[in-house]
């Protein structure tokens, strides 16, 4: 019995090529999408669980509360608070581990040197984050002069051997022996890029003003990370609630204005809910796993509608054959079966299809999504998982065919006199408007996404990226040198300038308050970003002065003056402000110039205020700006040569300004690129259902076709007749979409201050696009109808 | 003459064997004729009428309707030829069920671009003259069998053919309903319309000035 419902269902997939093509790779595409959809959420929502202990691990965050009463979530932590949460706190705590921000260092041996990404961390992380130690142990970071590696940067630098107890230097300075290795963090982890993880102690001995803060219990200083794990049996919350005021408690005098309060940030939150707003968490990326979620369940609902669209748009042709199964004896229960079985059958030849395109599709995806999610044929939960889907989906979209074909009187349809109700075909149409709906939000959505992109890619960024090289000061070696490297690059004539800053054009490193004008109001507690530059810094970046002058060498008092941005002027509130003096740092600074905002930080936000000032000991990187008569790699080949001459233990490693800048797009551009795909499979998997509906239209209404024919319609005449009622359905669909659409980007441009305008033509572009799509789809099949010789479709009697 | 028919063939082939439908058939109408054909099922009484319509075509032969070579014409101009001077009436009316009495008759005026009130005078007249005036606003479900076949007839007059192609147009009636129809014929016919039906009764076939006998698609 079985073997024959196979049969049947089989021959009939062979008999309607066209059909069964589109049914199964529909349905196929769809699968595909949630399948990838599925993996990609499961990736999500599985960041960081690498670390045993994930669940009890949180970073603590200080939230602050400023003059106008924003609160303001920092992730910067006093010196003394590592140990005020052991002493005072203790119980309430596995590890308590003090951090340093973790960045780029020199790590070298004696005939090789590698730019890795580490920090200096408390020796208790290797146990919290319960790395896996390939040589050594989690007691690796005890001794204060030790180092413990990761598997890549080990193999990078001592080959395939053992390293435990080789010499290492850190940033050209710190003698350290590499004490442990451990096992690459996987991708999908915060901590995935640690390369090296050095003693904390090391970090405090080192720098003298972190052994400032240490000997002085200096609490008014935030430079650092804090990382605990929470004992075990321990309520998160409740232990927030107790160490809330521990900074706090410990301030004194102006300090304690901003009212300092502690938050734990679990570490299972960190990927998908990092946005604070006024000190509460407000998710973030979290929207979007449960954005594409939802579209990855509604493509696949989208997907078995269809099928069970097409499907019962053979209904008539398959009406007869029931009729027959019917008078020959066969029950409701074995025509259920048959065509329960028939769904069955597509369904996993779709399935095998859908897998075939995930295989093919995952390295793609990959890189579109920036993931590193492999095909998990080992996993059996995968499988079995999947095969529950095969079988939902087949009752899915098998069950609708199966129990309204099997349910055909067999005496009506034999006569002929079957036809497909007028609830079937309403039905129908409120599927093809939500697949519409929804298609149209997509897209609105995706040249939204495109719009802002490209919104704040045109705004002005205040300076010259064309040929400006960045390098960061790593290490001690340039100090001193400003000079002598300037005046030898300018001789080789590979750059036109060179200057130095305390920031790189990309962001932003310090800013602080304390800052007093006349005018100001006392109870105003500033914050004012500060850039240290060198004299050449403006013509190296190609700032724009708008009022007064740039720094130059032929006044000496320029060593004290400012220069404003415009952000800073408003900000400030002080009109005419050349000539002003501010007072900063028990200093005062004449104000000499204004220069247009410089775009440093996101691309999305307004530039803050900022003052530049003339500082050459506390520059962290170097400009230069490329000889544009030349070409870069000869210029950077020359540049090379003099910095290895100057620091020959340095790497030489740079970045392009503008290519730095582009990164701040990528959440962004990955945004847009993710959901260009949804769209268009979304796009894709609507015309399968309108192409279904057309041809069920067309098939009820055959013998009408036939008649308008005889009596003398044209072509022309029938496809308007039958294409109209499907541009209906859509432009109905379109002004569905539209307000919702609309109230959905809003909603997301919200997440930004500079914003683009939701103009009207997106919307009528759209429109229009949505009703060209559907003339194509349905014009196939409205024009095959037309032209089908009437005699055939009359023949009845 | 209105139309001639010349060493016409229809085929089809099944499985390598030539199965004619239509055989070597000769055939001449003139205007005003009253044509009944006659035969068995399967004898190609629809086919022959199919042709003559111009819905099918043949493997061979010449087919002069108003000395105009069909087996010649393009597509295109054929369909202008019968939307101008044929009018079909079905075995089972086959009136467009979504549509009301008036619209159904109004139809083949649409697809000929006639203008709104020429269309209603038009209509009307034909309403007026089929007595069912009443029923406009009815649609074909709401209809006995006869008032529907009475439509079709009205639909197929609508645009003044020169010739009536009725296929059974009786089948589906009672005997009081068809014979109301065939006297309906008999009145279009003497006012100068040309009609040819196909049909099983004897009866009716009196009703026409000629009879033509089809057996296995020859003309006997």
């Amino acid at each position: 019995m079985i073997k024959n419902y196979f049969k049947i269902a089989w021959r009939n997939l062979i008999k309607n090529k066209g059909l069964s093509f589109i049914n199964l790779s529909g349905l196929a595409l769809g699968m595909a999408v949630v399948i990838l959809i599925g993996l990609w959420i499961y990736d999500e929502v599985t960041f960081n669980q690498n670390h045993e202990n994930y669940d009890r691990i949180a970073h603590v965050l200080m939230n602050k509360t400023s003059s106008n009463g924003d609160k303001r979530t920092r992730f910067t932590m006093p010196f003394p608070l590592g140990n005020e949460l052991r002493d005072k706190y203790g119980d309430n705590f596995d590890y308590v581990v003090m951090s340093s921000f973790h960045g780029d260092n020199i790590i070298s041996i004696d005939n090789k040197s590698l730019t890795k990404l580490g920090g200096f961390m408390e020796p208790d992380a290797l146990r919290m984050l319960s790395l896996r130690m390939i040589y050594g142990d989690w007691d690796g970071l005890k001794n204060p002069n030790s180092v413990v590696i990761s598997q890549s940067t080990s193999k990078a630098l001592f080959g395939d051997i053992n390293p435990i107890g080789k010499p290492l230097k850190i940033s050209n300075l710190l003698d350290v022996f590499v004490t442990g290795v451990y096992q690459d963090i996987p991708f999908n982890a915060t901590f995935n890029n640690l390369e090296f993880i050095a003693p904390w102690e090391l970090y405090v001995t080192s720098h003298s003003w972190v052994r400032y803060a240490r000997d002085n219990n200096f609490w008014d200083n935030n430079s650092y990370q804090l990382y605990v794990q929470i004992a075990d049996g321990r309520n998160m919350k409740l232990v927030n609630a107790k160490i809330k005021d521990a900074v706090y408690d410990n301030l004194s005098g102006n300090s304690k204005k901003s009212h300092p309060e502690l938050v734990l940030h679990p570490m299972k939150d960190w990927h998908l809910r990092s946005d604070w707003k006024n000190g509460v968490n407000v998710g973030g990326f979290i929207q979007y796993v449960w954005l594409f979620g939802i579209i990855g369940l509604f493509v696949l609902l989208l997907a078995c509608i269809n099928f069970m669209n097409l499907s019962t748009a053979q209904s008539e042709k398959r009406a007869k054959e029931v009729g027959v199964l019917k008078s020959i004896g066969s029950s409701k229960k074995q025509l259920i079966n048959q065509f329960l079985s028939e769904s069955f059958l597509v369904v996993v030849l779709a399935f095998i299809l859908a897998i075939s395109i995930v295989f093919l599709a995952i390295p793609s995806f990959n890189q579109l999504a920036d993931k590193q999610i492999v095909f998990p044929y080992k996993n059996i939960l995968f499988w079995l998982i999947n095969i529950g889907f095969v079988i939902v989906t087949s009752l899915l979209a098998g069950s609708y065919p199966a129990f309204y074909l099997s349910s055909f009187r067999p005496v009506k349809v034999l006569k002929g006199g079957f036809k497909a109700g007028k609830s079937a075909t309403s039905f129908r149409k409120t599927l093809v408007v939500v697949q519409f709906a929804v298609s149209v939000m997509l897209v609105i959505g995706t040249i939204v996404v495109k719009k802002q992109i490209n919104h704040s890619k045109n705004r002005p960024i205040g300076y010259e990226q064309e040929g400006l090289v960045m390098i960061g000061k790593v290490t001690e070696d340039y100090e001193g040198k400003y000079n002598v490297l300037r005046s030898e690059l300018l001789n080789t004539g590979a750059i036109e300038n060179m200057s130095e800053s305390s920031s790189p054009l990309t962001d932003v490193w310090s800013s602080g308050g304390g800052f007093e004008w006349q005018g100001k109001d006392p109870n105003f507690l500033t914050n004012i970003v500060t850039v240290c530059v060198s004299h050449d810094y403006g013509k190296t970046v190609g700032w724009n002065i708008a009022k007064g002058r740039d720094f130059s060498r032929t006044f000496s008092t320029d060593s004290t003056a400012f220069i404003l941005n415009e952000a800073a002027v408003k900000y400030m509130g002080i009109k005419d402000p050349i000539g002003k003096t501010i007072r900063w740092n028990n200093q005062d600074h004449k104000v000499i110039g204004v220069v247009k905002n410089i775009l440093t930080e996101s691309p999305f936000q307004p530039v803050k205020q900022a003052v530049y000032m003339i500082k050459y000991d506390n520059t962290n990187w170097i400009e230069l700006k490329l000889n544009p008569s030349k070409s870069a790699s000869e210029s950077l080949a020359a540049i090379k040569t003099v910095f290895n001459k100057h620091a020959p233990n340095v790497p030489f490693e740079y970045q392009f300004v503008d290519e730095t800048f582009a990164e701040k797009f990528i959440a962004e551009e990955r945004i847009r690129k993710l959901s260009t795909i949804f769209s268009f499979f979304a796009i894709f998997i609507s015309c399968l259902g309108l192409f279904g509906l057309a041809s069920f239209i067309v098939e009820q209404r055959t013998k009408e076709i036939g008649i308008r024919k005889v009596v003398g319609a044209s072509v022309f005449n029938l496809w308007k007749l039958l294409s109209k009622d499907f541009i209906t359905l859509v432009i109905l669909a379109t002004i569905i979409a539209i307000p919702l659409a609309y109230y959905g980007v809003n909603n997301w441009l919200d997440n930004y201050e500079y914003r683009t305008e939701v103009s009207w033509w997106v919307f009528v572009t759209v429109g229009i696009g949505a009703i060209v799509v559907t003339l194509t789809t349905v014009s196939f099949q409205a024009i095959k109808a037309a032209n089908t010789n009437p005699i055939k479709s009359l023949k009845t009697e | 003459m209105l139309l001639e028919i010349k060493d016409l063939f229809k085929w089809v082939n099944s499985g390598g064997n030539r199965i004619f439908l239509l055989n070597d058939i000769e055939l001449t109408i003139n205007e005003g004729d009253f044509i009944s054909i006659m035969g068995p099922s399967g004898s190609g009484k629809t086919t022959l009428l199919n042709i003559i319509g111009m819905l099918d075509d043949f493997n061979e032969g010449e087919y002069n309707f108003l000395n105009e070579p069909v087996h010649t014409l393009k597509e295109k101009y054929r369909a202008n030829l019968y939307k101008e001077y044929i009018g079909f009436v079905f075995q089972s009316y086959h009136l467009i069920d979504e549509l009301t009495v008036y619209e159904n008759i109004e139809t083949p005026l649409l697809y000929k671009n006639y203008k709104s009130s020429e269309r209603k005078s038009l209509v009307a007249d034909m309403l007026d003259r089929f007595n069912i005036v009443g029923k406009k606003d009815l649609f074909p479900s709401q209809l006995s069998g006869g008032q529907q076949q009475i439509v079709g007839i009205a639909r197929a007059l609508i645009s003044n053919p020169k010739l009536i192609l009725a296929d059974e147009p009786t089948g589906n009636l009672n005997s009081k309903q068809g014979e109301e129809i065939m006297n309906l014929f008999k009145q279009l016919n003497n006012d100068g319309v040309t009609i040819i039906q196909v049909t099983h009764s004897e009866k009716n076939a009196t009703y026409g000035s000629r009879i033509i006998n089809l057996l296995d698609g020859m003309i006997v």
